[in-house]
């Protein structure tokens, strides 16, 4: 090596190994500066990612055959990213056209500086696709015009961002609303299940949301979470059915002018409530008319929610206390004199008439206050109120439901429970019961003693699996020979008096209610409750039928307006469930 | 004493030879790293590749969540009960009457089955903890098993 080239090659020796110095000398520093490994961190972690809350997708409702009447549809939050809004005058007055927005609010918002804190600004949400759509299209139009143009002022939409996510739909609007309840949004914008299984399974319908950190760079995209969906339900509600039960309680409303009308359809053998019919009802898609459609206390589900004192129809419930005990029998004889004395009180008949001789179908078919009466004073307090525990008067029915109320039985015992109350209680007053309380307990007669827990909800879609829980037994609060020896009787007793709750080629046994209405004052007499509780074909009963008009106008009796919806509400379901005549299906059976 | 130091001078390393080994050596270490970084560089550059088409994945999977949910809802909208009673009284349907119906006996007629919108749980099967032979046989048991049969084989074929 030349002489003269050795001081160069120092030179370059000594740069490089200063330098070398100097970046072992910095890493050191930064790492031993708790400061600029703080400043270091922050920095970046700002880039590495961010904090992402994932919503699952809401869980669907399905009717028993798996029409939809819960789903999700595609909204859109409008919001604008402040670093790229470029003229927020065009911003303002497009979404003031478009969305009808306040131009004054949104060029005050869109026109803030961007900052650490200020990054994005929501401007609306819950845009259809039609409205983005159109948001789209001036956005394109603009840009086809004035795009590239250096002008300041030029229109721009540039920051204007949309987020899709999903938003509750009901595809059948109000048909079976007051079942399905529905999804809103609080105070703060935060959705919720109201009412219904909406409310009921709110949470496992709604999943769990997840905030995760969502990391740039691509070799760590396997830690982004799998959000699983919220949990879907399919209802034991046949749609069919249900549109065919809200025409009738329509049909029935107008032509009886009563306050409301509640239909319930339960296949005994099961539970499974069919549908359950009630006034008023809501476009669930409106929710926000609530207010305007369930004025004052009106209960959003009067089927479950509005207890009621049932009247004659509960006597269906103390003859079947009275056979099961064997404190009567069908043929035991009651001389009806028209006045009973139970507790210092006398019970009289609906007419006020006495019947004579009668065996219990002629009480039943008569509808005698003082022949039941007789009845529950046979049975006993202590036995009479052990059956109607059995039967679940008194207490929720456990239907998956928000809302249920528990009605009302007084017992031996409690403060405000006095002898005359079992005379009363006979006859189905002083004792109050949801609809649906009543059906499902009158189920337990049409399914030979064993009554089932009336369900809504059949099967839980969840994780990619359907759980079908099998229908469950409450209990036996009578003998499957009372069962069928009441079915009997209670069908002889409509075919004796001819009733018009009678269906042509169908045999059903049924019972009809008139109850005074309880006020502050007493029972009144000029408006009452009207029911009637059916059940068919016999002798295996596949469907059961309650009704309930409030306050009626035509007349007050449930023989006059109460029975003669049966028959039409069984013409229905006929047709709907395949059930074929009896003598034809007797004929087919045979074969 | 003069031929040991004539047999060492015999068989030592020219000076130019030495550096040209050292440099060989530097070299070599120079191409193995640049290798090591270029299938390091390599293997990172497609980690990264399909990170990305990751998650341009997921976020095609959300956009057919949504479009599934709005196909679906879209699908009952046009046949919820109130669309459909509609178009079927707009082609010349009516409400069937029960005096109308007719039954009969169809041989192998399924009626309709209730809704089915996922498969049932997968029973919950307990196998039992096994290992593999290879984990538990000991090298008799592997001679028994192969070699043995193979010899007895050969021996069988020999004769």
């Amino acid at each position: 090596m030349k002489s003269e080239h050795v001081w160069r090659y120092t030179l370059l020796g000594t740069v490089i190994s200063v330098l070398a110095a100097f970046v072992v000398w910095q890493t050191i520093r930064i790492q031993l500066n708790p400061e600029q490994v703080q400043r270091f961190i922050t920095d970046g972690e700002k880039y590495a990612g961010t904090w992402h809350t994932y919503y699952p997708a809401r869980g669907l409702v399905y009717d028993r055959w798996g029409n939809l009447l819960a789903g999700n549809t595609t909204v859109f939050e409008v919001g604008a990213e402040l670093a790229q809004v470029r003229n927020p005058h065009t911003i303002a007055l497009t979404l003031n056209v478009v969305l009808g927005l306040d131009y004054s609010k949104v060029f005050d918002l869109v026109s803030q500086e961007p900052s650490e804190d200020a990054v994005y600004v929501r401007l609306y949400d819950y845009v259809t696709q039609d409205k983005i759509d159109r948001l789209q299209a001036i956005g394109d139009e603009i840009v086809a015009t004035y795009g590239g143009s250096r002008d300041k002022d030029a229109p721009d939409l540039s920051g204007l961002v949309f987020t899709p996510h999903l938003q509750r739909t009901y595809p059948e609007k109000s048909l079976a609303s007051n079942i399905l309840g529905f999804v809103g949004r609080d105070d703060e914008g935060i959705t919720h299940g109201y009412f219904g299984v909406e409310a009921k399974y709110d949470e496992l319908l709604a999943g769990q949301p997840q905030t995760a950190w969502v990391p740039s760079d691509p070799n760590r995209a396997a830690e982004i979470p799998e959000i699983s969906p919220g949990v879907s339900l399919v209802l034991t509600i046949d749609r069919e059915i249900q549109t065919a039960m809200e025409e009738i309680v329509d049909e029935t409303m107008d032509s009886s002018g009563s306050e409301s009308v509640t239909i319930v359809v339960m296949d005994p053998n099961t539970g499974d409530v069919l549908a359950m019919a009630t006034t008023p009802r809501l476009d669930l898609n409106q929710y926000w008319r609530y207010g305007e459609v369930f004025e004052g206390e009106t209960p959003f589900n009067r089927a479950v929610s509005q207890a009621y004192e049932p009247g004659s129809v509960y006597k269906v419930l103390t003859m079947a206390a009275g056979l099961d005990s064997q404190a009567v029998k069908p043929e035991s004889t009651f001389v009806d004199t028209g006045i009973f004395e139970i507790g210092g009180t006398y019970i009289y008949n609906w007419n006020s008439g006495a019947w004579g001789p009668q065996d219990m179908q002629g009480c039943m078919q008569h509808s005698l206050n003082v022949c039941l009466a007789w009845v529950a004073s046979q049975t006993g307090a202590k036995q009479f109120y052990e059956y109607m525990n059995a039967f679940g008067i008194g207490r929720q029915s456990g239907i998956e439901l928000a809302g249920e109320a528990s009605g009302r039985l007084k017992e031996p015992g409690d403060a405000d429970w006095y002898d005359a109350d079992l005379g009363t209680n006979a006859f189905g007053q002083g004792v109050s019961a949801t609809p649906l309380q009543m059906a499902a307990a009158i189920s337990a007669i049409a399914n030979d003693g064993k009554m089932m827990a009336p369900r809504i909800v059949r099967s839980i879609v969840n994780n990619g699996h359907q759980y079908n829980p099998e229908p469950r037994v409450v209990g036996m609060p009578i003998s499957a020979a009372t069962a069928q020896t009441l079915t009997e009787l209670l069908a002889r007793s409509l075919e004796s008096e001819a009733s018009v709750s009678l269906v042509e080629g169908y045999r059903v046994a049924g019972k009809t209610g008139t109850a005074e209405i309880p006020t502050p004052y007493g029972y009144t007499s000029n408006v009452t409750n009207a029911s009637f509780v059916g059940w068919g074909p016999l002798p295996e009963a596949r469907f059961l039928v309650y009704i309930w008009l409030e306050k009626p106008q035509t007349s007050i009796w449930g023989s006059e307006v109460a029975a003669p919806v049966f028959p039409e509400v069984v013409e229905k379901l006929v047709v709907l469930m395949d059930i074929p005549p009896d003598d034809v299906r007797n004929a087919l059976l045979s074969q | 004493m003069d031929g040991v130091r004539k047999l060492t001078q015999a068989y030592s390393q020219a000076p130019w030879r030495k550096q040209i080994q050292l440099l060989g050596l530097f070299l070599l270490i120079v191409v193995l790293v640049a290798l090591i970084a270029g299938i390091y560089l390599n293997v990172t550059a497609r980690a990264a590749t399909m990170g990305r088409e990751i998650l341009a994945m997921e976020t095609r999977i959300e956009e057919l969540n949504l479009e599934n949910a709005d196909l679906e809802t879209r699908l009952a909208i046009v046949t919820s009960a109130m669309e459909m009673e509609k178009r079927a009284k707009d082609m010349g349907f009516e409400p069937l009457d029960r005096y109308e119906v007719t039954y009969l006996v169809v041989p192998g007629y399924i009626p309709r089955q209730q809704a089915v919108i996922a498969p049932p749980p997968e029973p919950v099967v307990v196998v039992p903890a096994s290992l593999p032979s290879d984990y538990t046989e000991s090298l008799f048991d592997w001679l028994q098993e192969r070699v043995v049969p193979m010899l007895t084989r050969a021996m069988e074929a020999e004769q």
